[in-house]
């Protein structure tokens, strides 16, 4: 019967969510499936920019879905649930990283589509993107989790230094820092090429 | 760089992270200085770029194999042994079922004895009586049996088994009981 109210409850409201993890909780895969499917973009997006690759982004994923399974008593309890998510999605990919730290600077790029119809226009769009996404992989581990958060995912200062577990005035020293880490790789990146 | 002692703030204004007064000072800086107003500019596009990336869609595919992946591995998982109550339930109420019947309180009869000793002597023959039948030896009880020793080849005693199917396949109940 949970699996039926869990199926039929709107996907909106806390009240559905909290339904959804109670069925879950008893063994119902179907509506953990639901879930998984309503917080699957927020773990991989943010593993990917964290790890860098979709095939370990893809490994973390799997761990922090089995994490959040095993812990549903606890989450439960919670009223943030995307809160837990990030803040073991962090995590995990910090075990991965120390994991695999053989991470090369231009290896296993996502590919990009450039919205430019101007076809030189798209290969400069390319190539920033490109510096960009090399950029994120010079940050320390805590620079890049902070500004994914704050500048990708758009949480505010409060809520990354929750999930960090750290103070608001270090999440902005570690912005500041990494914005401007990236600008002048950016900037290096392209005069190199000149 | 000329304005070093900006950088910070306005690496934070870039991303609209300093408040109200900050910011008015900042946006006064950045008036009179093209410099860092480059800085400003250089740094909110990149960060508008890379937000334009990170929204981007994701293949369909990767969710699907995560998703595969984590719920194959949930089912190959064993569960507690609370979350089979269906098949607990059962599995208790025919351990009952089975404790009763071999704990049955038994007819409060002593070991028969042997059907030959049993056999009475043809009582003298009266005229006109007819003899009664011969009491047909009762097959002691087969615990009893066995406890007084073998009497000669006893008849194959089937006993009862019931083979209850849960809906995991690792819980299968039998209950076995004397007919």
């Amino acid at each position: 019967m949970q699996t039926l109210a869990a199926m039929a409850a709107p996907l909106d409201g806390s009240e559905a969510l909290s339904g959804l993890l109670e069925a879950a909780r008893s063994g119902d895969l179907a509506a953990f499936e639901i879930l998984m499917r309503r917080h699957e973009r927020l773990v991989l997006a943010t593993a990917l920019r964290l790890l860098g690759r979709m095939e370990d982004a893809q490994d973390a994923s799997q761990e922090v879905f089995l994490r959040l399974y095993r812990n549903l008593a606890k989450v439960a309890g919670t009223e943030n649930l995307p809160g837990w998510l990030y803040r073991v999605t962090v995590n995990v990919c910090h075990d991965v990283r120390r994991r695999h730290p053989e991470v090369t600077l231009s290896g296993d790029l996502p590919e990009f589509v450039s919205t430019a119809a101007d076809p030189q226009q798209a290969a400069a769009e390319h190539e920033r993107r490109r510096a960009l996404e090399m950029s994120l992989r010079l940050l320390s581990e805590k620079e890049r989790a902070a500004l994914v958060l704050r500048d990708l995912e758009g949480l505010p200062t409060e809520e990354v230094a929750a999930i960090l577990g750290t103070s608001q005035a270090t999440v902005r020293s570690q912005i500041f820092k990494a914005r401007i880490k990236m600008r002048d790789f950016v900037e290096r990146y392209f005069r190199r090429r000149v | 760089m000329n304005c070093p002692l900006w950088e910070e703030r306005i690496a934070l204004y870039a991303g609209g992270d300093l408040s109200g007064g900050d910011a008015a000072l900042v946006r006064q800086h950045l008036a009179a200085c093209p410099e860092c107003a480059a800085l400003a500019a250089e740094l909110r596009g990149h960060l508008e770029l890379f937000r334009i990336a990170h929204a981007e869609p994701i293949a369909e595919g990767h969710f699907t194999a995560v998703r595969a992946r984590v719920l194959e591995k949930l089912a190959g998982e064993k569960r507690p042994w609370w979350r089979h109550k269906p098949a607990c339930l059962a599995a208790a109420a025919a351990m009952m079922i089975a404790i009763l019947i071999v704990a049955r309180p038994h007819s409060p009869t002593m070991p028969q004895p042997r059907a030959q000793a049993r056999t009475a002597p043809a009582p003298p023959a009266v005229p006109g009586l007819e003899a009664p039948p011969p009491v047909k030896p009762r097959r002691p009880h087969r615990l009893l049996a066995s406890a007084t020793g073998p009497t000669g080849p006893a008849a194959p005693v089937e006993p009862l088994v019931v083979k209850l199917v849960t809906d995991d396949p690792d819980v299968v109940i039998y209950w076995i009981a004397d007919k």
